[in-house]
């Protein structure tokens, strides 16, 4: 039973990690850039989203207030996500691999800071120094849900339902849609892409803002699981949702949503199962990541570019 | 021969500024400015809290509840002759950031004493520090054991005799909370649930330790880390143990989250925890179920004492912009402690650092009814008062629920 | 650097007027000195006399003063001297541009420190007028060609002397920037030595003079070692500034380790803090105190080569996914093994695994080092001044931090250091020249952590607490800034990157909040605009700007002998 339950909430973890490991690993699939400042994308959306709840007069807790929620989050991430690119990493896109992780350091850094300090400063909103407890939205929120013994969340379940519906949207967004096509062409061969009449720069902005939609919709789930949110919740969840794109194979979009689901269910299971398993479990989460990229850098799917030189 | 002409020139210039300068009325004016008749002598009282980050409200409380005592003593010349001046530092709650705080403090010749920390963890490293410059520390917050007993619990040994604290300790209060819980309530299975900090390992140790001793059962023993926000793998581990009550030791960035996310998870039972969350943050994070959860605290309620009265009068009227939360009235008996302990130490005194022995042995002296009730040291340098009380959530408020002296 | 826009033959047209409003503005800045620059006395070292300058006034004074001075030297000797080229005019252009910065900063100083401009009385405007005209008026003088300075030969004796008043000038600069309470003129002070410096080097005295003291290499190293010996002579017995000193050094010695890491061997370490922290750990554990987990306390030499030993081994153990794994795969395993460290540090607490470092709370006793009868804790008086705890730490940091520095150019000018860069610059052509590039990159992992596990033995004792907080992914990425802001691969470079990054925020308080977003932000605008750092190695230049034909051509003719010498070393072998 404990097992069971283990895996439940280690499903909900893990969508939340697959949501965010799709940014890392579409902007990767495109210019080989490990984005390392996308935990903070998923920390603004989850900010966004709070903040569209604040302006909504009269604290409005019905769950018609969640898309209009989803939709502030996304706005604030993609935004933030765009200029990130075109400020940070453009201008950087043919210098030594090591200038862009930097950069992407100093970005993280600077966005948390940026949150950390001014948000609390706008009037009426609550000081983001500590933690900002989240809106309780009905339906979504309250009290688990009892399923033959077993205790779902109702997060849970909006997580759940929200990566499923993601899922079908970027299969169809990939696959069928004229950008995504052009996306994949591009993550193949940038230049005869360009050659072909593909704009490649508007491509890498479309990789970023799909990458951020995604990680809006993690950080509103997680301001719902945790009920609350605060500045540095990108940095640790960001590396996870990078150990599961690695896991599912950098730039494969469908390994990032098996690695994090897979990532997810591990970490509840050494919680549970590992002797003082609640202590050491991002430990476990490291040394699976280390081993992944020792061993099988390609990934369970296996990834498109193996050659990390 | 122009070269001869360039050169003449430049020094001539030079030497003409540097007459200029030397005419200058910057040396009249500086001794116009400190003219005074009969000046004041200098003393000043150094803060050690964090003032920003997380715990800030509860630093800032202890910064301005130390002001407040200071002003009052200048404002009543309590010791002739001397200006007091508070020195507040940020020690970010973290060790390192303390100590270079307590290094800042302890090279001022005018610093006497010091009112801080706010964490146990950073006293210790504050501790040395003050103890080679042999500045007397007193302070409003540090409930960890070993602070003034040294680490062998069997033999206590005081490791410094320049620090005082004015509240009581982990072994009173994690003690207290499990009869609270065990007599008052009847609940014999608790889990508990701790960050593995100083403060919060050492409340859980002293709590286990009693409420077995009383015959009640652990049924589980959790940890968590503590940057994490999502605790429902430990609540699921916590859940199956079927506890009546979780004690936790930790503070209320992670306690609030932690009972609001338990009680969505179905375990629908009392969260109990030691000062660390007794605050009005941990309601706010612990949401609206979290009626009925409980938390310990030093010393009776600072509203109902008439000793404190005055106090908190005061407080709302010098306007502070934060509230004195949960130290403010420990950390304005501290400031005080020192200050009558100068009133000694610094009557014949040429200067502050020459007084900073003295002083140490006047505070261990000290004896006056101060905000919390009586302040005194016993010879560890703890406070004797042992008074405690226990608080409920109640609509959205703490509300105490019984007040007790420890025995 | 020509300012694109101005034309030369506007430039030739307008010279000689441009030359004279060059000189009057230096003389006007030089006189506003003498007038008040704000109406409270709280801003800077307080600045509203009239006729008084203070020690920041002067500073611009001689500074105003030096601006004609140049410019007057360019028209007397256009051509330098002889066949050596002096940077007259580049000088000048460097100190209008320095001076119109420091006049905002000024400005600004003044306007944060009394709350508005309305506190910037006329003095201050008058230079931050004269200033902008002047940094205009430069734009307009024709620069001469690079100066060739440092081609001059010296005789042995100015070379010393040069040395000997470098070094005093560094040590008051040393001295007085510490010794500054007030933000304001820490900041002013630190602009003004960066301007000062600027000129030395467009001027190409800064060129001079690396010629000279290159010469007397020697020297040069025993007399800087000598004023940093010296430095908390000046302190007075206070041990305020000496605990930040010792914190400095600590950390430089650090960043040094993690510049063979980085900068020779070009391997992206992200989790180096724990090598300090594990080397501290060490030296906590066997300290002895009623705090260390462990019943031995040996001599500190042998704890002092344990804490390096355990280091390089945990340096080996992070450095043999190198076999298979390079690039930002490694920075991310780094940057995994530094938070596996932070945690288990946390965890190894008795509760949930061997109580080694007692959790969270960490070794908070581990008392003070006592060398040969010498102890560290006490406070010694030598030649009748103070030396506090710290001074005494801050010695043995020093002598620790010149041997990081011997071992560090030692390896780079070896065939070890040849072979780290060939690895860096370019893995596979290095491997197929015969270089044992696994190899060099396990020593270079290991060599990194050795040092920074010895410096962490010190730190431990320092510090006299170690806690894990003080050793998470932040201090890694500070460190990493330290080096690539400095400038990889260099020594001075991370030494400068490392004393400003730790010197900035103790004594910047007032910034204390927003210090971080400011780090974030000075890392992207450093790797967008200057990604080779403050100092940067020739070769490091190249690779970033490698556009740059003039820079290309210059590197050929230094590098070309000495690569020419590798071949032949190869070949001889």
């Amino acid at each position: 039973m404990i097992v069971l339950q283990a895996m439940v909430d280690g499903l909900s973890l893990g969508a939340l990690y697959a949501l965010i490991a799709v940014g890392y690993t579409v902007v990767y699939g495109i210019i080989q850039l490990i984005n390392f400042a996308h935990g903070e994308v998923f920390m603004v959306g989850a900010f966004g989203s709070m903040t569209v709840w604040l302006l909504v007069p009269g604290q409005q807790l019905g769950l018609w207030m969640l898309p209009i929620m989803l939709i502030g989050g996304m706005v604030a991430s993609v935004a933030i996500a765009l200029l990130m690119e075109r400020v940070a990493y453009r201008p950087l896109r043919n210098s030594p691999r090591l200038a862009p992780l930097i950069t992407a350091i100093g970005v993280s850094v600077f966005l948390q800071e940026f949150v950390r300090l001014f948000y609390g400063r706008i009037p009426g909103f609550p000081d983001a120094k500590a933690n900002v407890t989240f809106p309780t939205i009905e339906g979504v929120t309250g009290t688990a849900i009892k399923l033959g013994g077993l205790d779902i969340d109702r997060p849970t379940i909006f997580t759940l339902a929200a990566l499923i519906v993601c899922t079908v949207f970027l299969y169809l967004f990939v696959n069928k849609s004229r950008i995504g096509r052009a996306m994949q062409a591009t993550s193949q061969d940038p230049d005869t892409a360009r050659l072909m009449g593909i704009n490649v720069d508007r491509i890498i902005m479309i990789a970023f803002a799909v990458g951020a939609v995604l990680a809006a919709i993690a950080g509103t789930a997680q301001g719902m699981m945790n009920t609350n949110i605060n500045f540095k919740m990108g940095f640790i969840a960001g590396l996870k949702a990078f150990s599961a794109a690695v896991l599912g194979g950098i730039g494969n979009i469908w390994g990032a949503l098996v690695g994090g689901l897979v990532i997810g269910v591990l970490e509840s299971l050494a919680t549970q199962v590992m002797p003082h398993g609640s202590a050491w479990k991002d430990v476990w989460a490291f040394v699976v990541l280390i081993l992944i990229l020792v061993f099988r850098p390609q990934g369970l799917l296996g990834a498109r570019v193996v050659d990390r030189a | 021969m122009r070269k001869h002409r360039l050169a003449v020139a430049g020094a001539a210039f030079i030497a003409l500024s540097l007459t200029a300068t030397a005419c200058g009325t910057r040396s009249d004016n500086t001794n116009a400015g400190t003219g005074g008749a009969t000046q004041d002598k200098t003393a000043k009282i150094g803060v050690i809290a964090p003032l920003t980050g997380d715990l800030a409200p509860l630093g800032l409380g202890i910064k301005n509840s130390v002001d407040l005592a200071v002003k009052q003593a200048n404002q009543n010349h309590t010791i002739p002759g001397w200006t007091l001046e508070l020195d507040a530092q940020d020690d970010q709650a973290t060790p390192a950031t303390g100590q270079n705080a307590a290094t800042t403090l302890a090279g001022d010749d005018d610093v006497i004493g010091v009112v801080g920390t706010l964490n146990s963890s950073v006293a210790q490293t504050v501790q040395p520090v003050l103890n080679n410059a042999k500045i007397v520390e007193v302070s409003p917050a540090n409930t960890g054991v070993a602070l003034t007993k040294g680490e062998d619990a069997a033999n206590p040994k005081r490791p410094y005799a320049n620090y005082f604290r004015t509240c009581t300790t982990d072994d009173i209060q994690g003690p207290f909370a499990a009869r609270y819980l065990f007599q008052d309530k009847g609940l014999k299975q608790v889990a508990t649930i701790n960050d593995k900090k100083t403060y919060g390992a050492g409340l859980v140790a002293s709590f286990e330790t009693e409420f077995k001793k009383l015959g009640g059962k652990i049924v589980s023993h959790q940890t968590i880390n503590p940057d994490d926000t999502n605790f429902s793998p430990v609540i699921s581990k916590v859940q199956g143990a079927h506890p009546q009550a979780i004690y936790y030791g930790g503070e209320y960035p992670q306690a609030g989250p932690l009972s609001n996310q338990a009680k969505s998870a179905g375990l629908d039972v009392p969260v109990m925890g030691g000062d660390g969350i007794y605050d009005p943050a941990y309601i706010k994070q612990a949401g609206s179920k979290s009626d009925g959860d409980l938390a310990t605290s030093v010393g009776a309620p600072a509203d109902t004492l008439p000793s404190a009265k005055s106090f908190v009068d005061a407080y709302a009227k010098a306007g502070y912009k934060d509230p004195y939360a949960a130290y403010g009235a420990y950390s304005y008996d501290a400031a005080n402690a020192i200050i009558n302990a100068l009133k000694t130490s610094l009557a014949s005194a040429d200067d502050a650092k020459s007084a900073r022995q003295a002083t140490i042995d006047a505070v261990g002296k000290v004896d006056f009814d101060g905000a919390t009730g009586h302040v005194s040291f016993d010879q560890y340098g703890d406070a004797t008062s042992r008074v405690l009380t226990v608080y409920a959530v109640k609509g959205g408020q703490w509300a105490a629920v019984k007040t007790g002296e420890f025995k | 650097m020509s300012l694109p826009g101005i034309p030369v033959a506007i430039r030739r047209r307008y010279g000689p007027v441009a030359r004279i409003v060059t000189i009057a503005c230096g003389v006007i800045i030089a006189a506003s000195a003498y007038l008040p620059w704000a109406y409270g006395s709280d801003a800077l070292d307080n600045v509203t006399y009239v006729g008084g300058p203070s020690f920041i006034q002067f500073i611009a004074l001689g500074m105003g003063l030096v601006l004609p001075a140049l410019v007057v030297c360019s028209i007397r000797w256009p051509a330098g001297f002889g066949r050596t080229r002096v940077g007259w005019i580049r000088g000048a252009r460097a100190l209008a541009t320095g001076l119109l910065i420091i006049f905002v900063v000024i400005a600004g100083a003044i306007s944060v420190q009394l709350g508005g401009t309305i506190n910037i009385n006329y003095g201050a405007w008058v230079g931050l007028a004269a200033a902008l005209i002047g940094f205009v008026a430069t734009r307009f003088l024709v620069q001469e060609g690079a100066p060739t300075v440092n081609r001059l030969k010296t005789p042995g004796w100015l070379s010393i002397l040069a040395i000997a008043v470098v070094m005093l000038v560094m040590l008051f600069v040393a001295y007085y920037a510490l010794d500054q309470s007030n933000p304001g003129t820490f900041v002013t002070f630190i602009v003004y030595t960066g301007v000062g410096v600027a000129v030395l080097l467009r001027t190409g005295a800064l060129g001079w003079l690396t010629a000279a003291t290159g010469a007397h290499r020697r020297v040069m190293l025993l007399a800087a070692f000598l004023v940093a010996f010296l430095f908390p002579f000046t302190q007075g017995g206070s041990d305020a500034n000496m605990s930040i000193a010792a914190q400095v050094l600590v950390f430089a010695a650090t960043a040094m380790g993690l510049n063979i890491v980085v900068g020779l061997a070009g391997l992206l370490d992200l989790g180096y803090i724990a090598f300090l922290g594990s080397g501290a750990f060490v030296a906590a554990m066997l300290s002895g105190t009623a705090m260390a987990t462990f019943d031995v306390h040996p001599p500190f030499i042998v704890t002092m080569l344990l804490s390096g030993c355990v280091a390089a081994t945990l340096g080996l153990v992070i450095g043999s996914p190198t076999l298979r794994v390079s690039g930002d795969y490694l920075a991310i395993i780094t940057l995994a093994f530094g938070e596996i460290f932070r945690l288990s540090m946390n965890n190894l607490d008795g509760s949930d695994g061997p109580d080694l470092t007692h959790g969270s709370r960490g070794i908070s006793d581990t008392g003070d080092l006592n060398l040969f009868g010498f102890d560290f804790g006490a406070t010694h008086t030598i030649a009748g001044i103070e030396i506090g705890r710290f001074a005494n730490y801050y010695f043995i940091l020093l002598i620790w931090l010149a041997i990081v520095i011997l071992i560090f150019s030692r390896l780079n000018n070896s065939r070890i250091g040849r072979g780290w860069v060939a690895i860096r610059e370019d893995e596979k052509a290095a491997e197929a020249m015969g270089v044992n590039v696994f190899g060099l990159k396990l020593l270079a992992f290991a060599s990194g952590a050795f040092l920074a596990g010895v410096a962490g033995s010190i730190k431990a004792h320092v510090d006299i607490s170690v806690t894990p907080d003080s050793y998470v992914f932040l201090q890694s990425s500070f460190l990493l800034a330290a080096v690539v802001l400095g400038g990889m691969g260099t020594v001075l470079g991370v030494l400068i990157g490392a004393t400003l990054l730790q010197l900035m925020p103790e004594k910047l308080r007032f910034v204390n909040e927003y210090r971080l977003m400011f780090f974030g932000l000075l890392l992207v605008v450093m790797m967008r605009f200057r990604p080779e750092g403050i100092i940067a190695s020739e070769r490091r230049q190249l690779e970033f700007h490698d556009e740059d034909e003039e820079l290309a051509e210059r590197l050929d003719d230094n590098l070309g002998p000495s690569t020419g010498a590798v071949a032949v070393e190869g070949a001889s072998r």
